[in-house]
């Protein structure tokens, strides 16, 4: 069986988001079938502007096909098209145009799939929101699997996307929430859907002292790992820490790593580490007391999943359901929604190294359950099983075409 | 054991969390939070009183209306106000310059606000004009720029064609050129072929008429 990846960004280099999902995925599913990646030159999520040269390419022994972007995004433009569209009324027409600016803008990966549908048994495409998905589904609905990675933002409800949901022969959730949401925009509750979501693998080694030690973190510390950025809640982080420290007089310090979009405040108990490698990733998050998981739109939080497996409890927005959904279910993390849930939740799990224990323990076991790689493997593999099975589909869907 | 794990399930009592760490709920304590969040005593917020010009401050209170508190500190201070009333007159007589010179000013400052008042009401004005205007630019630049933009797109792609048009040109030039030299090329052996069959046809002859 032959099985084509189709996202929008493809590369060692991209490390997070669906496209590091999808890499994961496909990775992991190599072993089960013949796969390949069909995906765009380009590696700025913000212009889609051609980076990568060669065609064809190999990359963890995955062929990837890679397509030029005709037309870069122009981001000032995107963004007045984008804000009209919210502002009011529109038409059909006005959001097939703003999926154009949107991009990445590659005509040649839906000509090849049109020419070569022939030659896969299915595409799997990630990210129901770009040019690719929504282009590719159109042209081979029959024989595509949506991984949508969809979070609650407003252009969810663009008409266009509900009848998108509605085409491809299964789709694989992130979360239940994510699950519910897209149920109840497009009613595709007759299509197949699982929630899968995507696993991770830990180091064989990590020393949460060894990182304390060598950036002289002596109190406890929360992290924060990700992009830093106004979008993920950390300039609400930043408010609701630096108040909580002056009114308790805690010494607690908040650690963050990733790239930076926003200023982050001057102030002894911030610390900045930026772009760090896995392997301080994962020490740093095996010395901290907890993570903080911020962000107002996740369809799955990666990290959260990762200290998890680490046993270590989260202190997440709830205005993001899905991080909301996932402690709950869980029991493995607290949440909060204004800065006295803020300042409650975290003064608890600072004083009690039970309290931060016992969510650590759930927190492992439920990626145990739910998000270690076999697990997830067997999941994809019995949708494909499934869509296999669906006999009936198969000879309507012929007599169709 | 079993007093140590009730010790566990209600180590937070005192604290008003009740967890029970080997069966842990996040909603419940979620739950408890919020209560202990709602239970809290609402701070009062200080009533702001707006400040007149016309207060108290700028007249000098009647000192016999405040006469009368009652113990040691209100009786001198009736004696002392009773001792300096033969005086009053000149204390008023001394003031009156320094009281006419407050109401001046507060009428001036009154004055003053009421401009600044009438300036902002017109730089408001003039500021929400300005942003319609801008507002109405922005949008005319804007469409502009978008019909730029299509513009350089479509001559983008037309360059794109010229240069494979002249790019072929070049190619049907070239193979042109190779075609001519095969040509030449052609008609020399054929020259010299010509040239030989002559020199045979002479030498035939000459054996022919021998």
């Amino acid at each position: 069986m032959k099985v084509a990846f189709v996202v929008q960004r493809y590369g060692l280099e991209i490390n997070g988001g669906a496209e590091l999902h999808c890499r994961w995925i496909a990775e992991h599913m190599k072993k089960h079938f013949e796969v390949e990646v069909l995906t765009t030159k380009a590696f700025d999520y913000i212009t889609w502007k051609d980076h990568f040269t060669r065609d064809e390419e190999m990359v963890n022994g995955i062929k990837i096909r890679r397509f030029p972007v005709t037309r870069p995004r122009n981001p000032v433009r995107f963004g007045r098209i984008q804000n009209a569209l919210l502002a009011g009324g529109h038409e059909e027409e006005d959001e097939l145009r703003w999926m154009n600016e949107e991009g990445p803008l590659v005509p040649s990966l839906i000509q090849y799939i049109k020419r070569h549908a022939d030659d896969y048994d299915y595409f799997i495409f990630f990210s129901y929101r770009y040019y690719h998905s929504f282009w590719g589904i159109n042209l081979v609905p029959q024989k595509s699997i949506l991984v949508p990675t969809a979070e609650r933002d407003a252009i969810i409800h663009f008409k266009i996307f509900e009848k998108l949901f509605r085409k491809p022969r299964a789709l694989i959730y992130n979360s239940v929430e994510e699950r519910k949401m897209i149920n109840a925009l497009s009613r595709n509750e007759h299509i197949t859907g699982e929630v899968v979501g995507v696993g991770t693998e830990l180091p064989e080694k990590y020393s949460g002292e060894n990182f304390q030690k060598k950036h002289s973190l002596e109190s406890g510390y929360l992290i924060y790992i990700g992009r830093i950025d106004e979008n993920k809640g950390c300039d609400e982080l930043f408010r609701y820490f630096l108040r909580f420290k002056k009114e308790t007089g805690s010494s607690l310090k908040l650690v963050l790593m990733g790239d930076t979009k926003i200023k982050i405040p001057s102030s002894p108990d911030i610390v900045y580490l930026g772009f760090v490698s896995e392997e301080d990733k994962f020490n740093g998050l095996h010395g901290s007391l907890m993570l903080a998981m911020p962000s107002y739109y996740e369809s799955l939080s990666m990290v959260t999943l990762e200290a998890w497996a680490m046993g270590k409890p989260v202190l997440a927005n709830a205005q993001c359901e899905v991080l909301k959904g996932q402690c709950q279910r869980s029991n493995a993390g607290l949440y909060y929604k204004d800065y006295e849930e803020f300042t409650e939740a975290l003064s608890l799990l600072e004083s009690s190294s039970d309290l931060r224990e016992a969510l650590g323990n759930n927190g492992k076991l439920y990626f145990q359950t739910n998000y270690t790689w076999d697990i997830i493997e067997k999941k994809y593999l019995s949708i494909i099983q499934k869509l296999e099975g669906d006999k009936d589909w198969k000879s309507t869907s012929s007599q169709r075409h | 054991m079993a007093e140590e794990k009730k010790e566990r399930q209600t180590g937070q009592e005192n604290g008003e969390i009740r967890i029970d760490y080997d069966n842990i709920d996040v909603e419940d304590i979620m739950r408890q939070i919020r209560e202990r969040i709602a239970a809290r005593p609402v701070k009062p917020v200080p009533e702001k009183v707006p400040f007149d010009s016309r207060d108290a401050a700028f007249f000098p209170p009647d000192y016999e209306e405040e006469a009368g508190p009652a113990g040691i500190k209100g009786r001198l201070k009736n004696l002392i106000l009773r001792i300096m009333r033969p005086l009053s007159p000149l204390i008023k007589l001394l003031i009156l310059p320094v009281h006419e010179e407050v109401r001046r000013t507060v009428i001036n400052l009154d004055q003053t606000n009421r401009r600044l008042d009438y300036i902002n009401a017109r730089i408001e004005d003039d500021l929400n004009r300005l942003r319609a205007e801008l507002d109405h630019v922005n949008q005319v630049t804007n469409e502009r720029l978008d019909m730029a933009l299509d513009d350089i797109v479509r001559i983008k792609e037309y360059s794109k064609l010229l240069h494979n048009l002249s790019h072929n040109l070049v190619v049907e030039l070239t193979k042109l050129k190779i075609e001519e030299e095969h040509l030449r090329s052609a008609s020399r052996i054929l020259d010299k072929n010509f040239a030989m069959l002559g020199k045979r046809e002479r030498a035939l002859e000459k054996e022919v008429f021998k």
